[in-house]
């Protein structure tokens, strides 16, 4: 297997002193501050940070549905590029499932080729292969609201794969799903990123989500967002879910933590502020 | 669904049998409410004039529809797209419907002469107002993180159109059309009595000239299956391909 972050091979993504202002009846509120990352092809990144530090906001921005405050700099696959230009280029999945009800679960699924301009029936083939791995067999022409929440998150990650693009974003895939689902949907989605080699940027909640699936986790302040950490996680794959207890990943989940915890107090006091 | 209809077709059975009965016991008068049966006769013995006015008069009412009804989704969809083009025409749409049809129904049959074409406008214009607003706050309502998430595929204005507000619109357009095309009828009924030969409308007048009784509920009963039909045709319709709900 050759090596995720090829040290030598330029940065998929670079981020440079992106901020977001918004400006609102009552003032201003700063969501994300100079934030700056670099993310190399193939790799998994995931991010955690209190509820309401900006990531949703991030990943409107990188997916070209808002515009950062000027100064920002966004390098995509080394060229440098403006918030609408990367509408169309990054795979976006957004906190919510949001499929459409009228649509069957494979047109739900194939609805970022159609809209590509794919005929229909050439977007069903690339499909066709891909509803046994995402464990929807079956269950093609069924409508989403038949689908459990488990099912239906699925249907909306193959819409995500299925739109290929060289980086992918995942908000909160798995945020509404019981324990046992999640960790299934965790290890599954590492095989299917292994075997797909997309570059993966998730936010999560959770800690362990984060370790398990990352090979980098970064840690964001609470509001104005920034990085307060970038913990590169050295843990072999394929991983087993035996992981989740070995000194190593406590190890690596007591630092997440830690800086966690201060920020979610930090983040719990301005609330209270108001 | 079979034992409905059954039950009520033998509802409507027993009104009819009940009407007859009724008429006939308390001795009321032919000129003020004749008997089921004697409607009936008319209606079979006049079975071509009514039919001729039948075709005509759901002619009207199906053109009038059809053309209000696009009408009503253009200048909809335009509303819903454009805040500006809501803002200066959406009033007068308003205004124009707080006028009742009939006070400029003889100017359409003077602009537009005394056939078929007066009362397709009387429907058409009745038919446009409820289509034109329910596709427009349909459209609007759509979900915006939904627009946002077809945005990020790529989507430009036109797929976004086609592939979200339409189809999110519909559930609302149904009711709309639902209303339009009973709005419809009444439109080319009202239509005929502006003058004209043809027509269950203008089949109604006469009867009322000439006092003739049967004939009249003859028509009434005629315009009320028609209006039925229509209504049932488009519930079916709405039923088998619209049944998603617009909140989400
Ligand atoms: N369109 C907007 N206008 C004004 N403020 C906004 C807007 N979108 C987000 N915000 C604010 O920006 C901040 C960051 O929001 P964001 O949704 O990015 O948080 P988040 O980290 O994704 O939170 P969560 O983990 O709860 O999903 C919040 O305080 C939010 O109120
Ligand atoms: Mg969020």
């Amino acid at each position: 297997m050759d090596g995720p972050a090829d040290s030598a091979a330029p940065p998929m993504l670079q981020l440079t002193n992106l901020s977001k202002t918004f400006d609102s009846g009552h003032g201003r509120l700063v969501a994300l501050e100079r934030i700056g990352i670099e993310i190399g092809c193939g790799e998994f990144v995931t991010v955690v940070g209190p509820s309401g530090c900006g990531k949703s906001t991030l990943f409107n921005i990188l997916a070209g549905l808002a515009e950062p405050d000027t100064g920002a700099k966004i390098l995509y696959n080394g060229e440098p590029r403006m918030a609408p230009e990367l509408l169309g280029k990054v795979a976006f999945m957004p906190q919510r499932d949001l499929l459409l009800p009228w649509r069957r679960v494979v047109d739900n699924a194939i609805l970022p080729l159609q809209v590509e301009g794919i005929p229909r029936a050439e977007a069903l083939k690339r499909a066709q292969p891909l509803f046994v791995e995402f464990g929807l067999s079956g269950f093609e022409r069924h409508y989403p609201q038949q689908l459990s929440g488990g099912m239906r998150q699925r249907v909306a990650l193959m819409r995500t794969f299925l739109f290929e693009r060289d980086l992918t974003l995942l908000d909160e895939p798995f945020g509404a799903l019981d324990a046992l689902t999640r960790s299934l949907m965790q290890r599954w989605l590492l095989d299917i990123w292994q075997r797909h080699q997309r570059t993966i940027l998730f936010i999560t909640h959770d800690v362990d989500e984060a370790i398990f699936l990352g090979d980098r986790v970064l840690v964001m302040t609470a509001r104005p967002g920034r990085i307060k950490l970038v913990l590169d996680v050295p843990l072999a794959r394929p991983r087993p879910p035996e992981m989740l207890t070995s000194p190593e990943f406590i190890a690596l989940k007591r630092q997440v933590l830690a800086a966690i915890e201060e920020e979610s107090i930090k983040s719990f006091q301005q609330v209270a502020e108001g | 669904m079979r034992t409905g209809l059954g039950s009520q077709l033998a509802a409507l059975i027993g009104l009819l049998v009940l009407w007859e009965v009724g008429v006939r016991v308390f001795g009321v008068a032919p000129h003020n409410m004749p008997t089921a049966s004697a409607v009936f006769r008319d209606m079979a013995g006049n079975m071509d004039l009514i039919g001729r006015g039948v075709v005509r008069t759901l002619s009207e009412t199906i053109i009038g529809f059809v053309i209000g009804a696009t009408i009503g989704f253009v200048f909809g969809s335009a509303f819903a797209v454009s805040r500006t083009l809501e803002r200066l025409l959406f009033p007068l749409f308003i205004v124009s419907q707080a006028i009742p049809v009939i006070a400029f129904g003889a100017l359409v049959v003077m602009w537009l002469g005394n056939d078929i074409w007066s009362k397709v406008a009387i429907a058409a214009y009745l038919t446009a107002f409820p289509v034109t607003v329910n596709t427009c706050r349909g459209m609007q309502a759509v979900d915006p993180q939904r627009v946002a998430l077809l945005r990020s595929f790529g989507a430009g204005p036109w797929a976004l159109f086609w592939r979200l507000r339409v189809p999110y619109a519909l559930p609302s357009i149904a009711a709309a059309l639902k209303l339009g095309i009973s709005l419809g009828l009444i439109g080319a009924i009202v239509g005929e009595w502006f003058g004209d030969t043809v027509g269950l409308g203008i089949m109604l007048l006469q009867a009322m000239y000439n006092e003739n009784l049967p004939r009249m509920w003859a028509l009434i009963l005629v315009c009320g299956a028609i209006g039925i039909l229509l209504y049932a045709a488009f519930e079916a319709i709405e039923r088998r391909w619209i049944w998603w709900k617009q909140e989400i």
